[in-house]
């Protein structure tokens, strides 16, 4: 989107408010709900869509009263952004707002957690995205693999990159890619884990690139495989702990999340697979030992997940109940068990031959 | 049974011959004198109601002072004085002179002196406790004043004056300097000082000052100079009489059949009614009224029993007035909130009028201070004479604390800055016993009270939630203004417009908001509000008082 379209968006929000207030109206802001109310499963995309219902904030609710201030703040520091064409960190935007507010002991914001999901309702309010408002986030995730990017004129070969791989950052569009020679991508959750596997030459071994989440996926992340998947269609396997959490890290890869659904279109990776940990590897493998028991959290996670419409595949249900009757869930790196080379040398490699994953 | 009979003449003659103090001593609890704190209260009510009494029958303001002296351990001198119309002279001996000479006793009048034996009582327990007699000094303002001491001679029933004194000088009046023993002062909630500072609530138009033991001078001021009409006698209703009213009235009509005399005497009687009673009596109506026995009054109330009768007239309650009582409630207690409501009249026991009275007051002097805290504290009247004692058997009480008070917004009414006031008024109010300080439980009464005192909840409630309403709306003015600052300054940035001018008509905004909202509460009035309960499916204006074409039964 042009950068004077966006400004002229936010002056128009502006300009609707004072309006209003000139008016002695009701100033207020609508924005989309991003509550599971308004989110709806696409079957046929298997991805999350955001519905049409709107949450409207107003400012004479003084429930409200405060968070309006706030979105009028972050709109009106993200047009000086872009009007100046400058890109600032989520943090940076945080402390470029934060003071205390005039005749009071009160800040404008208290917390970073105040103005980030802030952001978010500004983004869909306003229909642009977060690198349009001029905003990024942290780094978050690493990649490694037979694959050559361009950033901004530099060529970063990423096999090439030792063993700390490419930091992912919270905007990707400009990355262009050259020399793919990996024949997938594989998604781990956990930082130790990918560690491992690149120690073992994994990726060298089995000609892929592998992309490390660090947890829960972070935008630039999820954008960065939704490319590899959609651009060069290369295929792209989760690896991730086999507990409700992993799961959901996984579906939240594959179909979207509920917080940026209306985002899922460009995040969302629908033809993903995962490959572990699964509840049949515990069988399998004999890893009985090695489990550990599910505390509360865990189990009311599981009944969170079925109850999810993208999770009533066969498969997944079957999974979830399993993982129920059982009572345990299990590590990735309980693979480490059977010995430190097992993961790289016989876990994964036969599982994916045999295409052993869960869809 | 014909043992048992005895002629009403008889029994006054067995009065008259016991001696009156052996009289006085087995009735001290019920005339008022039984304990130490009490029979000085007493002694002060009967001073009080005297003058307040005259006062009302003469059309005067009352002014009334009481000064208590601590002569010695539980010896004191209580001093009255009032503005009245004064004794003429022959009538002194009867008025402190003469036990049960009041004329209330052939009247069926609602007056303060219901209970007690009336001022010569005061006179009798003087002369017991001090051996002393009582001053009166007294003028009816022609000129002459009359100082005399006088005591009770106890056989003859009769004043006893020791001496006269006459002399000129334009005053209008009546002074008493009274001597007790075996009592005892304090400012406990049965004492003296709490009667006065009652019955300056329930009686406004009087004027009170009061100096205690210690010296302190407490003036509770007029807050109205509207005289209360005196109340009319009217004619006992058939429905309310009992036996020995009717004996006592046979005694002295004048009339020479008791047919005549039945409806000459009561209200509502007719000579048909006469013939419907003669029908269910074993003697002939035609009699002299003067020669029923206790036997065949019993029959006729027997007879009254089934047959209809119109309802009283109710001109005979005079009630205090929901302005009346408001303003004294302010005088006195200086509330932050108060209500008042004043029923339509009403009968109980079948035939006697009544109607209730009630306030509430909240903050202020309301409620009653007990250590560090404050509590709420229940004024009870009847006839708007304070009732202090026996309170835990009173059904004013028992009304009071049957009302659900959280339902209107007072959470702990216990606790609570809260005086609640509540008179009775009737022709006869049912007292549980003869100490006459405490309202027996019937149904009709309490009914109406619990009415009265949720109609005053609801008022409350109302003031109430628009008090914590105004609260929450000046706290949501300041929370909007607070970030309206910074909402304008982000608004100026984005549209380039100026920014004092979006901040000004934000705060105009926000004014006209909150004022708007006062308006919109102010008309819906307060949203699930309860309406009256009727009880047992009775209709709540069905005011049998009100309506005397209907019969009741």
């Amino acid at each position: 989107m042009e950068r004077q379209k966006v400004i002229s968006k936010l002056t128009h929000l502006g300009g609707e408010i004072t309006n209003e207030i000139m008016l002695h109206g009701s100033p207020k802001i609508r924005i989309p709900q991003r509550s599971i109310g308004n989110i709806h499963f696409n079957e046929k995309e298997n991805l999350l869509e955001l519905g049409d219902k709107m949450s409207t904030r107003s400012f004479l609710n003084v429930a409200h009263s405060r968070k309006f201030m706030q979105t009028i703040l972050i709109a009106s520091k993200c047009k000086e952004f872009v009007s100046r064409n400058k890109t600032a960190s989520i943090r940076e935007l945080y402390y470029q707002l934060k003071h205390t507010i005039p005749g009071t002991r009160e800040n404008t914001f208290d917390d970073q957690s105040e103005s980030d999901p802030l952001i978010v309702d500004l983004e869909i309010a306003l229909g642009v995205l977060r690198e349009e408002l001029h905003l990024k986030a942290d780094d978050k995730g690493t990649l490694i693999g037979r694959i050559t990017i361009e950033d901004s004129g530099d060529f970063i070969d990423c096999s090439k990159l030792g063993r700390s791989g490419l930091s992912i950052p919270s905007i990707v569009e400009h990355y262009r890619f050259h020399d793919v020679e990996a024949d997938y991508v594989l998604v781990i959750e956990t930082g130790a884990m990918f560690d491992r596997l690149v120690e073992e030459k994994y990726h060298l071994k089995n000609n892929c690139i592998m992309v490390s989440t660090k947890g829960q996926a972070a935008r630039g992340c999820r954008r960065l495989v939704h490319r590899l998947n959609h651009e060069l269609k290369l295929p792209v396997i989760a690896f991730t702990d086999g507990d409700p959490w992993g799961y959901y890290i996984y579906s939240v890869m594959k179909a979207g999340s509920m917080a940026l659904a209306h985002e899922s279109k460009r995040l969302g990776t629908p033809k993903m697979k995962l490959v572990g940990m699964t509840m049949t590897d515990i069988d399998t493998y004999g890893m009985e030992k090695v489990t550990e028991k599910l505390k509360d959290v865990d189990k009311r996670r599981i009944n969170e997940l079925l109850q999810y419409p993208w999770f009533q595949r066969k498969e997944w249900k079957e999974e979830l109940n399993l993982m129920s009757k059982k009572g345990v869930r299990i590590e990735q790196q309980a693979l480490a068990s059977k010995s430190l080379e097992f993961v790289a040398e016989e876990y994964l490699p036969e599982k994916i031959a045999k295409k052993q994953m869960l869809p | 049974m014909e043992s048992r009979e005895k002629h009403a003449d008889e029994l006054f003659k067995e009065f008259r011959e016991t001696s009156i103090t052996e009289f006085f001593r087995k009735n001290r609890a019920h005339l008022g004198y039984s304990g130490k704190l009490r029979s000085l209260t007493t002694v002060v009510h009967e001073i009080v109601t005297n003058a307040l009494d005259a006062c009302e029958e003469a059309g005067i303001l009352p002014e009334i002072r009481v000064r208590i002296d601590a002569l010695n351990s539980e010896h004191y001198r209580v001093f009255g004085a009032d503005n009245g119309p004064g004794i003429p002279l022959k009538h002194i001996s009867d008025v402190f002179g003469k036990m049960l000479a009041g004329t209330k006793f052939h009247r069926n009048v609602q007056l303060r002196g219901q209970q007690g034996i009336g001022i010569a009582g005061v006179t009798l327990f003087s002369q017991i406790t001090t051996g002393k007699p009582i001053k009166v000094r007294t003028s009816t303002g022609n000129g002459r004043v009359y100082e005399v001491e006088l005591m009770i001679d106890i056989t003859k029933n009769r004043a006893d004056i020791l001496s006269k004194e006459e002399y000129a000088e334009y005053w209008r009046g009546t002074e008493l300097d009274i001597e007790i023993k075996g009592v005892k002062f304090n400012l406990s909630e049965r004492g003296p000082f709490e009667y006065l500072r009652r019955t300056a609530i329930a009686n406004p138009h009087a004027r009170i000052i009061f100096i205690d033991p210690e010296g302190r001078k407490t003036v509770f001021e007029r807050s109205s100079e509207r005289i209360p009409k005196p109340p009319m006698a009217i004619k006992v209703h058939p429905k309310g009489l009992e036996v020995d009213d009717l004996i006592n009235m046979s005694k002295v009509t004048k009339a020479r059949k008791v047919s005549s005399f039945l409806v000459n005497t009561l209200s509502r009687m007719s000579n048909a009614k006469v013939r419907e009673i003669q029908e269910h009596v074993s003697f002939d109506l035609n009699k002299n009224p003067r020669r029923l026995t206790w036997a065949e009054c019993e029959e006729i109330i027997n007879a009254i029993e089934k047959i209809k009768f119109l309802a009283p007239p109710t001109e005979g309650l005079e009630a205090i007035g929901e302005e009346q009582i408001r303003n004294a409630v302010l005088n006195i207690l200086d509330p932050e909130f108060e209500a008042v409501v004043t029923r339509p009249p009403k009968v109980h026991s079948g035939g006697i009028p009544f109607l209730v009275e009630v306030a509430i007051a909240y903050g202020g002097h309301a409620g009653r201070v007990v250590g560090d805290g404050i509590k709420c504290e229940i004024m009870r009247f009847g006839n708007k004479a304070p009732l202090l004692f026996d309170a835990g058997g009173c059904a004013i009480t028992k009304a009071v604390n049957s009302v659900e008070w959280k339902r209107y917004g007072i959470r702990d009414f216990e606790n609570s800055p809260i005086t609640v006031f509540v008179n009775l008024v009737s022709t006869y109010i049912p007292y549980t016993s003869a100490g006459k300080q405490s309202v027996a439980e019937d149904r009709e009464i309490m009914r109406e009270m619990r009415f009265a005192l949720m109609e005053v909840g609801r008022k409350f409630h109302v003031y109430h939630s628009r008090k914590r309403r105004a609260l929450e709306r000046e706290a949501r003015k300041q929370i909007l203004l607070k970030y309206s600052i910074e909402l304008a300054s982000g608004l100026a940035k984005l549209t380039n417009k100026n920014e004092d001018k979006i901040l000004k008509e934000l705060q105009n905004l926000i004014e006209e908001r909150i004022t708007g909202m006062e308006i919109e509460e102010a008309e819906e009035g307060i949203a699930g509000e309860e309406l009256e309960p009727t009880l047992e499916g009775e209709s709540e204006d069905n005011s049998e008082a009100h309506r005397e074409i209907e019969e009741v039964e």
